[in-house]
């Protein structure tokens, strides 16, 4: 077969491939288009999970009638002028790809009005063919109509997953862009039914309680930071608030919502103690950086971005989440007892989840705990939090529990875990700095020449930590002395692991040593559960953990302390209703 | 089968080879001990496929015979009868085994012995024979040097090698290394070089009775197992393959200090240096300083501390001769090689504080020690 230059549309519908990928990524594509477009209200409305229609709908500047046609070619943007600015954009859209791709494998019908013009103009394309125009009267802004998605490309129509799924898909897409932009209203109608709205009042917390739910958002601790390059801010959920998967770690890059595994790492990283193995926190963290130290045209759908100083981003994200959980801490509270799942119903997760869509039941429920919301308000308001609250001991349960009285209510304090917690920090202190035990016979240890340039720069830091190594040509190490507080390990194993570390950015053994130390505080010191402790004893292990600089886990993240509020016991008494 | 023995005979076998049992195993025989008659005694046997335990007592036979019986319901009821004479009688078809002592009376449901992994009948004419004492001896100063790291398991072996009559056990974790070795009363017939787990040489240790009785050591060929036979105990293990280190090259061949100690006092002394240093990460300085003229005593000084519990410093009396050094180690491997010294006297020897240690016996060619240093980060 000879070559040739592949037909306007086939090549289009191949491009039509990378943007469009399933009916959210239509709607994320045209809910970017109209951020760009300076939308304060955006109404996205969704037929059949996307196959029938989607429509979205703002209010934004709005495509001039002679730009019309113009819109919905390959490569029209109004964004760009030229390459250099490719290297500090900063809209949403940039590729000028997402119109016409959609149109090559839709029906669509692109609306529109400015608002110094009168009449508006809409434009109809049908698989990439422009099939009809007209002029009619409009509100101002621009209305995108996607009709039978993938009519002409049935093996992407045969690969959309179930109704629910899609529709699951454009439901996050959508939530995602709300928190995203507090400031815009949205509203998402699935089949009629409005299953998603923001109120556009600009507050990040308002928004997420939408997604959330106002009980998780009322927990949710927020995160400021900033050094030079780099500014953090969102929320984050406390210790006490967990997922069983990391999909909920959002990230949004100057506004733009992007997964990074690396960046999930660095704020498990920071979680790491506070919160149980295998379960994550959830978060909304908006990552601020100059346009030209991020590379966002990496991936056609932008979900994916390039630091240009990656650690130096890693670093700053932990730091900032850490510094958060350190200054908040709040204990597991009411909410928490109340989602625990006893009678075998859907989980708390998805409960929250649907919550947070449906907005009668989030009014009805922000109505009921107006109290508590006001406490929550309240909390937030102190300049400092403390870490722990001054407790009143009341005495010992089932010699396992202390029962203590705080300012906000009752506190129940798990002995065993609240000791391994004060002796866990008290160790972590006064740690030395390992001696180095030399070995027998050196080893040599081979690596990958990523991870061989990576061990060559850090070879000075790999030996302030006890390690005698020193380069013994292409990717191999030669090791003669390893830590010793970590080496009963085999020296390679070891020497590997400090390796993963670096990777990871994190301070190499740096978790293997934490794990020995939770070892021996586990098998020697702390007292049990089941042992009865005298008055003062009890005494002495509230003081001990007030002092302490994350006293609401202990070291392997189960909580040391149920908060239960008076307005909790209050309730339960009927004295308010 | 039908037999009597006495309790205490039963009872002693069994606290033998229940060492080997396999407690949880997917193949339940492995779980019971062989009990079996042979050649006018009773033979108990238990295997957990790497090591294998037979052991012989005397009893009276009526009637040949064999099964396997659950071990710890075996064990725990042979312990509580009292020490008289038991009929133990087997009822074949329904492989369950009756035991009768005084009042009592139990029926214990067995599995047939055909299902017991074969043990090999060792051809001990070609075995090396040793005395048992010294044997137990040596396995004692070489085993705790062996590794507990499965991740390199030739290293949780002891090298065994007989040359002519010299038969030299070796035990290294990376860190440390023992060597231990003894005069056979005759020429082996042909040279050993094999690695026995140190597991099993620590439960012949255990099992093996003191006195005058001699010990035989066979590694068939091409079986990759050893046997050890006495009169009424065997031990069977497989060996570990692949290569040990080759130790020599790793012996240092000279030193600037040697350093001689009662061997009771820096034992002490390094016990009591490990009561701080085992807060931390188990490191002891030891501080060798010369007397002021030749052949005037010097002093060593042990030190260990604790950012917790604080720090002690002995110090002792000692012979030294070459220069004063600074020197820190794992006071846990100090100790553990001291505990196996019988000498009264020690000789530490070495050279700079990077370079291993060297512990002898003085007055005892056979056995040496090396230690690496540990040093402070900076």
């Amino acid at each position: 077969m000879s070559i040739q230059i592949l037909p306007e549309e086939v090549a289009s519908q191949i491009a039509a491939g990378e943007v469009v990928e399933r009916p959210a990524s239509v709607v994320k594509e045209l809910i970017e288009n109209a951020l760009d477009a300076g939308a304060d209200q955006i109404t996205v409305l969704v037929r059949e999970a996307g196959r029938r229609l989607i429509e979205v709908v703002d209010n934004g500047i709005g495509i001039p009638v002679e730009e019309l046609e113009m819109a919905v070619h390959r490569h029209a943007t109004s964004k760009l002028r030229q390459a250099a600015d490719l290297f500090r954009v900063s809209t949403l859209g940039f590729r000028g790809e997402a119109l016409a791709s959609i149109g090559s494998v839709s029906h669509l019908t692109l609306t529109s009005r400015t608002r110094h013009q009168d009449l508006g103009g809409s434009i109809e394309v049908e698989g990439g063919e422009i099939t009809g125009t007209a002029q009619l009267g409009i509100p101002p802004g621009t209305t995108v109509r996607v009709e039978h998605l993938f009519y002409n490309v049935p093996a992407r129509l045969k690969f959309l997953k179930t109704d629910r799924t899609e529709k699951r898909h454009i439901n996050k897409t959508v939530s995602r862009y709300g928190m995203a932009n507090p400031g815009v209203r949205f509203k998402l109608y699935q089949d009629d039914e409005l299953v998603f709205q923001t109120n556009g009042s600009g507050d990040l917390r308002e928004a997420i309680s939408a997604v959330y739910g106002v009980g998780h958002a009322r927990q949710m601790v927020e995160v400021i930071y900033e050094d030079q390059n780099l500014r953090v801010n969102g929320f984050i959920s406390p210790p006490g608030l967990t997922r069983s998967n990391r999909q909920e770690m959002l990230f949004f890059v100057n506004g733009r919502p992007v997964q990074d595994p690396a960046l999930s790492k660095a704020i498990t990283q920071a979680y790491h103690t506070l919160v149980m193995k295998g379960r994550y926190p959830f978060t909304v963290l908006f990552l601020e950086l100059p346009p030209e130290k991020v590379d966002v045209n990496v991936h056609p759908t932008k979900a994916e971005v390039r630091f240009e100083e990656k650690s130096q981003v890693f670093q700053g994200v932990g730091r900032a989440v850490r510094r958060a959980l350190l200054a908040h801490s709040p204990v597991p509270g009411v909410s928490n007892l109340r989602g625990v799942n006893l009678w075998g119903g859907p989980t708390p997760d998805h409960r929250q989840v649907q919550r947070g869509i449906d907005p009668a039941w989030s009014m009805l429920e922000r109505a009921r705990e107006e109290t508590l919301v006001h406490q929550g308000e309240d909390d937030d308001q102190i300049p400092a939090p403390l870490n722990t609250p001054i407790l009143r001991l009341i005495g010992q349960v089932a010699a396992t529990y202390l029962i203590a009285e705080g300012p906000d209510g009752l506190y129940l304090i798990d002995q065993h875990a609240a000791h391994e917690r004060v002796l866990f920090e008290k160790m972590l202190a006064s740690r030395e700095s390992p001696p180095s035990q030399a070995l027998l016979e050196s080893v040599v240890v081979d690596f990958s020449p990523a991870s061989a340039d990576l061990l060559t720069e850090n070879l000075a830091l790999l030996r302030g930590l006890g390690f005698d190594v020193e380069d013994f040509g292409p990717g191999s190490f030669v090791v003669r002395a390893v830590p010793a507080l970590v080496g009963e390990a085999s020296p390679e194993g070891l020497l590997h692991a400090a390796v993963e570390d670096l990777e990871a950015d994190e301070t190499p053994l740096e978790n293997k040593v934490e794990e020995k130390i939770i070892a021996r505080v586990c098998k020697r010191a702390a007292v049990k559960a089941g042992q009865v402790l005298t008055p003062q004893e009890q005494k002495q292990l509230l003081l001990d953990l007030e002092a302490c600089q994350s006293p609401r886990t202990c070291p392997h993240g189960r909580p040391t302390m149920i908060h239960i509020p008076v307005e909790f016991l209050e309730k339960k008494f009927g004295r308010i209703v | 089968m039908k037999i009597s023995v006495l309790q205490e005979n039963l009872a002693h076998g069994l606290s033998i080879v229940s060492r080997a049992v396999s407690p949880r195993s997917t193949l339940p025989v492995l779980s019971n001990i062989l009990v079996a008659t042979d050649d006018g005694r009773l033979r108990l046997s238990a295997t957990n496929l790497e090591m294998g335990i037979t052991c012989w007592i005397g009893a009276k036979i009526e009637e040949e015979g064999s099964t396997t019986v659950p071990a710890r319901t075996f064990s725990d009821l042979v312990s509580t009868i009292p020490p008289a004479k038991t009929d133990i009688s087997l009822h074949e078809p329904t492989q369950t085994l009756n035991i009768k002592c005084g009042s009592l009376n139990t029926d214990i449901k067995c599995i047939d012995a055909q299902e017991f992994p074969p043990m090999p009948s060792p051809d001990l004419e070609a075995g090396i024979e040793i005395n048992v004492t010294d044997f137990k001896e040596m396995i004692k100063q070489v085993v705790f040097a062996a590794s507990h790291d499965e991740a390199r398991p030739i290293l949780t072996g002891v090298l065994v090698t007989v040359e002519d009559n010299i038969l030299t056990l070796a035990a290294a974790d990376g860190f440390r290394l023992s060597v231990r070795t003894a005069q056979l009363s005759s020429p082996a017939p042909a040279p050993v070089k094999a690695v026995i787990p140190a597991r099993a040489l620590s439960e012949l240790a255990r099992i093996s009775n003191d006195g005058s009785e001699v010990i035989t050591m066979a590694l068939p060929p091409e079986r990759g197992q050893v046997i050890f036979r006495t009169k009424d105990i065997e031990l069977t293990s497989q060996l570990i393959e692949g290569t040990f280190p080759d130790y020599q090259q790793i012996i240092p061949k000279e030193y600037l200090t040697r350093t001689i100690l009662s061997t009771e006092s820096f034992l002490k002394s390094c016990k009591q240096a490990e009561i701080f240093a085992r807060e931390g990460s188990l490191i002891a300085q030891v501080n060798i300083r010369p007397g002021p003229e030749e052949n005037s005593p010097g002093e060593v000084e042990i030190s260990g501390q604790s950012e917790e519990t604080g720090s002690s410093q002995a110090i002792m009396d000692a012979t030294i001769e070459g220069e004063d050094i600074i020197i820190a180690f794992n006071v846990r491997y100090l100790r553990e090689v001291l505990d196996v010294i019988q000498t009264p006297n020690v000789a530490l020897e070495t050279s700079k504080p990077t370079s291993p240690g060297v512990i002898r016996p003085v007055g005892d060619d056979n056995f040496l020690h090396v230690i690496m240093p540990m040093h402070l980060g900076s």
